[in-house]
């Protein structure tokens, strides 16, 4: 599945931010290296980034650059896994609407209003929850996507994962591969997301905060 | 304070050492290092090279530097050639001389007199650098750029012709930028808000946003205008 692009320019148009907070936002690290995508067009050279996430970053940047100096905010984006410490009970995710109540139904125990739950679990009922609200998942597939995460997960040892949601003739199953992966599918085969730990990470970690 | 305890390192003459992490770093003379070396402040005269990575959170070096890795440095004032294999990164960058890199040159401010070769992307918040011969950068991004000819401009044409490295240039495939003030470059494109283009440029494409100036002296074969 190819994702949307947008070229250098258009990026500036839209966002109204100048090449110099660009190349600055780079050396800072706060926009990864990966997300400078080279092409070549009939102008010669140009730089492209993937639509969604770059326009979600320099949002995320603008907004937060006045309380915090770039320096910290990199800090804050580029945490290692291993690093978030965040434990909260079910109740407190209920409380702050990070996930819906119908999914924390689904997966929590009822007995388990009480029950910490450590980041990784919080992103995988997060990752569910997302789907689901976006309706691209059935309960049932819903059930399934959060075993996997809960089964699969912990193998990629903090590595970047990304998760592939494909569906074909009806019938439905999930792919986990190592980020960067590029897979190819049979004509037939319809990707209905693709979600990155790094993309599902930022946007929970954006919810906390 | 964690600093306090590190051990310092002198040396003087002809050495080989390891590499290590150190305080003060004071080496005179010629000398070779092998393996990474990470010090609070880096002082080097003489010839040096050095197999590894280095980094110092200030770093003044005299002389003939040749790195085989990164280099990373807070502040770090360079009279001399340095001729690196990896990336530099760093906050300020003071040159006298010759800086050469493979990879990436990624500063807050470099500021200064000779010749930059830089592979890669050279990106900066500040540059201001005066031409002493031929530079090149694979692409440049900054906030500001200001390059300027300090070299005698009639050894530059008397030599240029033979020998090219005498010629007073700074050659890239791409400027990008929100202050662009350029002499005597030659670039296949330049992308900026306020773009001047001085003497001796020679630019395939010139795209801006806020204003362009062109000296008669200068060639530009397209110019663009963007945005609002």
């Amino acid at each position: 599945m190819e994702e949307e692009l947008i070229s250098k320019k258009d990026l500036l148009d839209e966002t109204g931010i100048s090449y110099g907070q660009l190349y600055r936002w780079k050396r800072k690290q706060l926009i990864p290296e990966e997300w400078f995508i080279r092409k070549s067009t009939f102008t010669g050279q140009e730089t492209f980034f993937p639509r969604e996430r770059i326009l979600g970053r320099v949002q995320h940047i603008l907004q937060k650059k006045d309380d915090l100096s770039l320096d910290e905010l990199a800090g804050k984006l580029s945490e290692p896994l291993s690093q978030h410490q965040v434990i909260l009970t079910v109740a407190q995710l209920r409380e702050r609407n990070i996930v819906s109540n119908s999914s924390l139904e689904r997966f929590g125990r009822p007995d388990s209003e009480g029950m910490q739950l450590t980041f990784e679990q919080i992103l995988n009922l997060f990752t569910v929850d997302l789907l689901l609200s976006k309706g691209e998942l059935n309960l049932e597939e819903a059930d399934r996507l959060y075993l996997t995460l809960g089964v699969h997960t912990p193998g990629f040892a903090g590595k970047n994962w990304e998760l592939f949601f494909v569906r074909k003739m009806g019938v439905s199953f999930y792919l986990m591969a190592l980020s960067g992966a590029e897979l190819a599918f049979d004509e037939g085969v319809r990707v209905v997301s693709r979600l990155s730990l790094a993309d599902l990470t930022e946007q929970l970690k954006v919810r906390l905060s | 304070m964690e600093k306090k305890e590190l051990p310092d390192l002198q040396m003087d003459g002809v050495n080989t050492a390891a590499g290590g992490k150190y305080n003060k770093v004071n080496i005179n003379g010629v000398s070779k290092i092998n393996g990474a070396l990470s010090a609070h402040t880096y002082k080097c005269d003489g010839v040096m090279k050095m197999n590894g990575d280095l980094a110092a959170e200030e770093m003044e070096i005299n002389g003939n530097f040749r790195l085989k890795g990164n280099l990373q440095a807070g502040v770090m004032k360079l009279n001399g050639v340095l001729t690196g294999d990896g990336n530099l990164r760093g906050e300020r960058c003071e040159l006298d001389g010759m800086l050469k890199l493979k990879g990436n040159c990624e500063v807050e401010e470099l500021i200064g007199e000779g010749v930059f070769t830089v592979g890669g992307l050279l990106s900066a918040g500040r540059i201001e650098f005066g031409l002493h011969g031929l530079a090149e950068a694979g692409e440049i991004g900054v906030e500001s750029l200001i390059i300027r000819k300090t070299g005698s401009a009639a050894w530059g044409r008397l030599l240029g012709g033979i020998i090219p490295k005498f010629k007073l240039e700074l050659r890239a495939n791409l400027i990008e930028g929100d202050y662009i003030d350029l002499e005597y470059t030659t670039a296949d494109v330049v992308r900026g808000g306020t773009v001047i283009i001085g003497e001796g440029c020679s630019i395939g494409r010139v795209e801006y946003r806020t204003g362009l100036t062109v000296h008669p002296g200068a060639r530009v074969e397209k110019e663009e205008k963007n945005g609002a």
